[in-house]
């Protein structure tokens, strides 16, 4: 039965084929949250949502914490109410998730921004944080 | 004379390939083809975890040998008199026949449509029959038959 | 197959694992972006906004392209063991889905989803012992399929199949026939979500209580919406593929017990050695993911971190996706007929569309979360 066993999968069993997805997941998590935490030397911190830029509340060279505005975003927000789909024009704020020093402001009021493309901040994180 | 049996659920491929050796006074192997390839056919399914998949595996495998055993018991019961020998592999069935055929036989017999283990899912006489090294005889299925008759 | 070492092991994952990878990278780097640019019908981005070739479906687009046409039916051996990591990846991918969550998140849907699945598995259960009665089907089929429409599709037939003495022919077909009802809903469903304007919450409960292969629960819903991110499709519905999964065990426990009361030779069926050797294992590293996310140790909502996070997710699904689809031979699923057949398509139909009404009358387009 063991012999069976060892040629009909990589794994012996789907037992040490879960532990191993478990195992391998948790790597991934480890992997991710050290090069995030202590790596990567700044982050490039890109808009969420598109939307036109508004307003940067900070500068270059300052030195901000977790929870800071960083910069507001006119956004279409949508919404389920009732059944039915709201869309409404609304400024949205959004702050910094780790603490550190602005290096770069690349992102000027009035600009159009895309989800995910194009960098807003540049911030050299507290290392041991998670930007 | 050296012929090839294809052992599958056909007792018509069995009949047609006794009928030709002894008319012959061929020498005359059968084969069967333990069916290794449920992990292939059964590949897609990600969610089996814990020892269900490997489980059923081995089921599987207990039924094709169950099968192995009965179809050589009944096969035994006819063949006397006959020359050769039962051959069982594990395999890939249309690999498996196509690599004994390939060892200088004059002629293979199989059924049509092929039933052995998953290839009641595919086209084995067809990837079996291409550029086959010697002479091919479809004998239709017993069931088959019936059903069209 | 002779034993190997585990470093030849690992060599002879490598050109079937760089075939997927290397699938997804195209898919992503070039065919998707291009797809989102090029007008059809006068429509830029029809293909990905209409058709939802996003790059799930194309990368099971891809495998099965791999697997039906340039393989010719069959994964070649110098490939067949990197495909076979397939499975860990998808698992893997499953456990990362846990992030999107934390406990109270799950609760808010947990309780409906249990309703809705433990309602839909029974009544499935039970109406396919009532209809292979009548269509006069063997007690071993009737039980096989009763799992596979009630549960998780293949995945409950395969843990089904040996308490209930399954023969190989009727598990062939019945394998076949869920996996052709699953590739079917997986590409049909996002155009019925996007006609019928389901949010991604209903989406996701029809999706995951109709589905009749859980297999292709995450897929369809990835494409109706491919962002991971908390409040989308697949967020509500991994969590009722977990509820099913869970289920796995306990159904094939009422499967077997019912199946044995009708045979003469009943043998003993205990509930605590059927969940020991079949209870999914990686259900419990999601649940650990989870845990780790209630507890913010993998960042902030909305920070770069999460973001790389689920940027890694999406390409672990997606080169599992790509391997998941050179397993499906469309000639085998042609091959499905005979009862299997006649029990799947009523029942699964029966389920795919009263699941529909459930969701339409009774759930809400606001998602919980």
């Amino acid at each position: 039965m063991s012999d069976n066993k060892k040629s009909l999968t990589v794994f012996k069993t789907d037992r040490h084929e879960d532990f191993a997805a478990i195992i391998g997941s948790a790597l991934i998590v480890v992997v991710v949250l050290t090069y995030m935490a202590f790596v990567v030397p700044s982050v490039s911190i890109k808009p969420q949502q598109d939307g036109k830029l508004m307003e940067i509340f900070v500068k270059e060279g300052a030195e901000i914490k977790a929870g800071d505005k960083i910069f507001s975003l006119e956004v279409v927000k949508k919404k389920w109410v009732k059944n039915v789909m709201e869309e409404k024009v609304a400024i949205q704020e959004f702050t910094s998730k780790a603490g550190g020093k602005v290096l770069k402001v690349a992102g000027k009021p009035g600009d159009k921004v895309k989800k995910d493309k194009g960098a807003i901040i540049v911030l050299e994180h507290i290392k041991g944080t998670l930007p | 004379m050296k012929i090839l049996l294809a052992l599958d659920d056909n007792p018509r491929a069995v009949e047609q390939a006794l009928l030709i050796a002894r008319g012959r006074g061929a020498v005359l192997n059968a084969l069967f083809v333990i069916d290794a390839t449920w992990e292939m056919f059964t590949g897609h399914d990600w969610l089996s975890g814990c020892n269900a998949r490997i489980g059923f595996l081995e089921y599987m495998l207990s039924q094709e040998e169950e099968a192995a055993v009965l179809a050589l018991k009944t096969y035994k019961e006819q063949v006397a008199g006959i020359a050769g020998e039962l051959l069982t592999v594990t395999g890939d069935v249309v690999d498996e026949i196509r690599k004994e055929a390939g060892k200088d036989y004059d002629l293979l017999v199989m059924s049509n449509p092929f039933t052995r283990g998953l290839e009641i899912m595919r086209d084995p006489v067809a990837k079996v029959a291409r550029k086959l090294p010697c002479d091919l005889l479809l004998v239709r299925h017993a069931a088959k038959r019936e059903e069209s008759s | 197959m002779e034993d190997k070492s585990i470093f030849s092991k690992l060599l002879a994952i490598i050109p079937g694992l760089a075939v997927m990878v290397g699938t997804l990278y195209v898919l992503r780097m070039y065919v998707e972006p291009w797809m989102n640019e090029v007008v059809v019908f006068g429509s830029k981005g029809w293909l990905v906004k209409v058709m939802s070739l996003n790059y799930i479906l194309l990368s099971i687009l891809t495998g099965m392209f791999y697997r039906n046409v340039l393989f010719a039916g069959k994964i070649p051996g110098w490939a067949e063991d990197g495909f076979r990591t397939t499975r860990l990846f998808i698992k893997i991918g499953v456990i990362m889905l846990g992030s999107l969550y934390t406990f109270d998140k799950l609760l808010k849907v947990g309780g409906v989803a249990i309703v809705l699945i433990v309602s839909f598995v029974f009544g499935t259960v039970i109406f396919i012992m009532w209809l292979g009665k009548r269509l006069g089907a063997d007690r071993s089929v009737t039980s096989v399929m009763a799992a596979a429409c009630g549960v998780c599709g293949v995945s409950a037939s395969v843990a089904t199949a040996p308490g209930v003495r399954a023969k190989p022919v009727d598990l062939a077909m019945a394998i076949a026939t869920i996996l052709g009802f699953g590739i079917v809903s997986m590409f049909v469903s996002p155009y019925i979500g996007k006609a019928l304007n389901l949010s991604d919450y209903q989406f996701g409960a029809w999706v995951g209580t109709g589905i009749l292969n859980s297999g292709q629960v995450l897929a369809t819903c990835l494409a109706f919406n491919p962002n991971f991110a908390p409040g989308t499709a697949v967020a509500y519905g991994e969590i009722w593929n977990v509820v099913r999964v869970i289920s796995i065990p306990f159904v094939v426990f009422f499967i077997t017990a019912w199946y044995w009361k009708g045979e003469a030779d009943a043998e003993h069926v205990s509930l605590s050695t059927i969940i020991a050797s079949k209870f999914p294992i990686f259900v419990l590293g999601f649940i650990g993911m989870t845990a780790l996310s209630s507890l913010h140790i993998l960042g902030a909502e909305g920070s770069e971190t999460l973001h790389l996070m689920r940027q890694v997710m999406a390409w672990v699904f997606g080169i599992g996706l790509v391997g998941l689809g050179a397993y499906i031979d469309v000639r085998e699923m042609k091959a499905a007929g005979g009862t299997p057949l006649r029990i799947g398509v009523i029942a699964g139909l029966v389920k795919y569309v009263l699941a529909l009404i459930i969701i339409l009358a009774f759930i809400p387009k606001e998602g919980a979360f």
